[in-house]
């Protein structure tokens, strides 16, 4: 087992508020990791530190044993991370096939005065349909996003995220938003890249779904480190159930 | 004749520096309120390597180079602002350009350089070589819109932070926008020097910015052949119309302001909207187009 | 003494662009518009004292009637101008913003005449002595005098009044505000009211110490005020007042020792970008 990613002991603050507070976490090649935690744990900004959205106010970030923790983000993408966002930022002017088919062009945009000299974008249209096809949007390819439902949003970031081959993906809430019966079937996906290799770290507040497809779960409250391990064991964890279910929150 | 030729001349430079801001702001969507010191950097060049007898046509890469090192200087600077505080700086970097300007005896100062001698083409080569460089750059426009590098523009235009995420250097996209606009507007800047065969501090002032700007906005931010028309339209019409010469200015803000107003997406946006909208009133849905 | 005199002369020239700026700062806190149309109102208030002044003889009613007068145009403009835009991307408020300018430029030349009014006899141009050598003029002194009136009792408005609390809240946090019940609309007329009547008064002010009002008078204002608010963070009030103060300070001394190199605008624009370099939040602002 090769290790992808692993955060050493990062902590955020925005102000006084600890968002983040010293947190440890491994992933290892294949893993499909479910991160679960209240709302306001800090998940969102432990993914925003992965990707170098967020400075961490301390802390390492390394991916495949190398430290990006300074980084640009976009470094970051090339050397194998992709992140589906919790707020859904598809880009407004572009159809829902070319939101997808530029990412699939990643080789044709690393060099920008290279890209100027480029212009057959054939193939990456191909592969995106076929994206968009495995996340259920096929029928909808030639429309803008701002005609979209959110549930369509939702899986257009996965389908960009997945259009840049990533070694690892990151999935912020991709199910919020979801009928009960797409959310099973973007959740079956999920499983499916997994199976065939995909490295893996979903948060998700549908613990059902979550449960049923994560044989792994990673636990924060308050910006701290609550729980990681085994599902079921960490479903059983008192801590657990105190912090996530017995508060009450959705 | 020689009256049309000016007109001719004086269209193909306004396009060639509206298409130079289109490049820019249009295409990769970084606005800016201080083009016209590029115009100003491109035009002082020529007019004072000309006055040191180069040849007109060597004094035009002389000038894109230098406009577009003064561009490569702000779009690097521009790198660390955004948006509002984006269009402040580039405001800020017209008023140095003039407050520099004004102040250097080595540029003239405040009386400029006049008697620059004239291109050795004559009226009509000069216009044709205005309109040869305005159409070259149009073509040039036009086909970065195609590749690649036009795609991640939009993107970039679109949302930036979302095109970072995509793995994409945006810094250095955004460079070459600069670069390249900034660098055109060089050559515009050789040409007027040339036209008019003055240049001064004031003709390169917020006023000259905003112009240029409106012409981009009129036209239909973005798009190549909404720029053209307005400018080319917007440059002569105060000549055309002379009778509207005292209320020029307010002419040009009013009809500004109506465009925002009623019409923010330009001559282009108006365009489509008329077109597309003569098809669909045949079938029953007029309401799904917003 | 060289040093204290200009000094002072730059606390009034900032004591001016606090005036103005205020308002731009009200305005972008609020509805994120670069509201260059901001020095118009400016200049209409230098023109409605010095006719005001004229036509009656006293200062203090031209004064009074100039904020009034102004604080409703500036409600008006916000009503007629940029609330139909307020769903557009920010660069069309801020280009009709720029065209509404220049058009009530053009406005003032057509209507008042190219050359400008001035007072047919102005009032407070006597000065005293402060220390040897050293005058101030009285109408120097009213513009600091008013102009911390004005501030203070704005904070006061805003500290110990219920709408100044509601106002304060929208200013702050509009959603927020808007779920405790505030009526976001008025906040907005009661922003465009406050921050026009100010810079009438900096109108006013300005009339007064050139004896002139022209109609480009405001151009200046317009393109220096914002660079103002940016400098100090836009839309932070605190940044906007240290900013003009520092501003005028800076220009002050400016003039006199590199005034050689660049102009007086520039001055102000090198700063401003130098300042962004370092900090591109600008001096107050916070996160972006
Ligand atoms: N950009 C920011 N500025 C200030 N506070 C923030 C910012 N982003 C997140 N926070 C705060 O950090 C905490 C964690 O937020 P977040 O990571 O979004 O939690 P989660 O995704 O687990 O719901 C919250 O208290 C939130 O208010
Ligand atoms: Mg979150």
């Amino acid at each position: 087992m090769t290790e992808i990613l692993h955060v050493r002991d990062v902590t955020v603050r925005f102000g006084g508020v600890y968002a983040v507070q010293n947190v440890d976490l491994r992933i290892n090649n294949g893993e499909l990791i479910g991160f679960i935690g209240p709302n306001g744990a800090g998940k969102t900004t432990l993914m925003r530190v992965i990707t170098g959205i967020v400075q961490p106010q301390s802390g390492r970030v390394f991916l495949q044993g190398v430290d990006i923790t300074d980084k640009a983000t976009h470094l970051r993408i090339r050397a194998g991370l992709a992140l589906a966002q919790q707020i859904v930022q598809p880009l407004r002017a572009l159809t829902l096939l070319d939101n997808v088919a530029i990412a699939c062009g990643s080789d044709k945009t690393r060099h920008a005065l290279k890209s100027m000299w480029v212009t057959d974008i054939r193939s990456e249209r191909a592969q995106a349909r076929e994206l968009l096809a495995r996340v259920g949007l096929s029928h909808v390819v030639d429309e803008l996003p701002g005609t979209m439902p959110l549930g369509y949003l939702k899986r257009l970031e996965v389908a960009r995220a997945l259009a840049l081959n990533p070694r690892l993906l990151l999935l912020d809430e991709p199910l919020a938003g979801l009928s009960q019966k797409e959310a099973a079937s973007l959740a079956d996906l999920i499983a499916t890249l997994n199976a065939d290799g995909q490295t893996i770290l979903l948060i998700e507040h549908n613990l059902r779904e979550v449960m049923r497809i994560c044989p792994t779960l990673y636990v924060q409250d308050n910006g701290k480190s609550l729980a990681f391990g085994k599902t079921d064991q960490v479903m059983s964890d008192p801590n657990v159930r105190n912090a996530y279910l017995g508060v009450g929150h959705a | 004749m020689s009256y049309e030729i000016t007109l001719m001349t004086t269209m193909a430079i306004s396009v060639l520096f509206a298409l130079s801001l289109n490049f820019i702001t249009g295409f990769c969507g970084q606005i800016s309120l201080g083009h016209a010191a590029f115009l100003g950097a491109g035009a002082y060049t020529s007019a004072m390597l000309s006055k040191a007898d180069v040849p007109f046509l060597f004094t035009i890469p002389a000038a894109a180079i230098c406009a577009a090192m003064l561009g490569a200087i702000i779009g690097l600077a521009s790198l660390r602002v955004r948006h509002d505080f984006l269009a402040i700086t580039t405001m800020g970097v017209g008023f140095l350009f003039v407050g520099i300007i004004r102040q250097q005896d080595f540029f003239g100062g405040e009386i400029g350089i006049a008697g620059i001698p004239s291109s050795g083409f004559g009226k009509g080569g000069f216009m044709l070589i205005c309109i040869a460089l305005a159409l070259t750059f149009a073509a040039f426009s036009l086909y970065v819109r195609r590749s690649w590098m036009g795609f991640v523009f939009k993107s970039i235009a679109d949302n930036e932070d979302v095109t970072r995420v995509l793995g994409i250097d945006v810094s250095r996209y955004k460079l070459i926008a600069f670069i390249i606009g900034t660098g055109t507007a060089g050559v515009a800047g050789a040409l007027y020097a040339h036209h008019f065969r003055f240049v001064g501090p004031d003709s390169f002032g917020f006023v000259e910015s905003i112009s240029v700007l409106a012409m981009v906005i009129v036209g239909g931010i973005g798009s190549v052949w909404g720029v053209i028309f307005a400018a080319a339209l917007l440059s002569v019409l105060p000549m055309l119309v002379q009778f509207i010469d005292d209320y020029k200015l307010l002419f040009y803000s009013g009809l500004l302001f109506a465009m925002m107003r009623f019409s923010p997406d330009g001559i282009a946006g108006l365009c489509t909207r008329l077109f597309s909208s003569i098809p669909r009133r045949v079938p029953d849905n007029g309401g799904n187009n917003r | 003494m060289l040093y204290l005199e200009l000094f002072i002369q730059g606390l009034v020239q900032g004591s001016i662009y606090a005036l103005i700026a205020l308002g731009l700062t009200l305005v972008y806190g609020l509805l994120r518009i670069l509201h260059v149309a901001h020095a118009a109102l400016f200049t209409l208030g230098g023109y409605i004292g010095v006719i005001v002044t004229n036509a009656t003889g006293s200062f203090t009613l031209a004064m009074v009637v100039a904020m009034l007068v102004v604080g409703l145009a500036g409600m008006l403009m916000y009503k007629l101008a940029y609330e139909p835009l307020l769903s557009q991307p920010p660069y069309v408020s801020l280009i009709a913003s720029i065209a509404l300018f220049i058009a009530s430029e053009e406005i003032f030349r057509i209507a008042f005449g190219p050359y400008g009014l001035s007072y047919q006899t102005a009032p407070l141009q006597g000065h005293i002595e402060l220390f040897s050598g050293f005058y101030l003029k009285y109408a120097e002194i009213l513009v600091m005098g008013l102009s911390t009136i004005l501030m203070i009792a704005l904070a006061w408005l805003s500290m110990q009044t219920r709408t100044g609390v509601a106002w304060r809240a929208t200013v702050t946090d509009p959603d927020m505000a808007r779920a405790f019940g505030v009526k976001i609309q008025n906040v907005r007329y009661l922003n465009f009211f406050i921050g026009s009547s100010f810079a009438a008064a900096a109108g006013v002010l300005v009339a007064l110490l050139n004896n002139l009002v022209e109609p480009t008078m405001g151009s200046v204002a317009s393109y220096k005020a914002l660079a103002i608010i940016v400098l100090g963070g836009l839309g932070s009030i605190r940044g906007t007042l240290i900013a003009s103060l520092l501003l005028g300070v800076l220009e002050s001394f400016g003039t006199i020792y590199i005034g050689h190199l660049l102009d007086r605008d520039a001055i102000a624009f090198a700063f401003l970008i130098l300042v962004l370099m370092i900090r591109p939040q600008g001096l107050m602002g916070g996160k972006l």
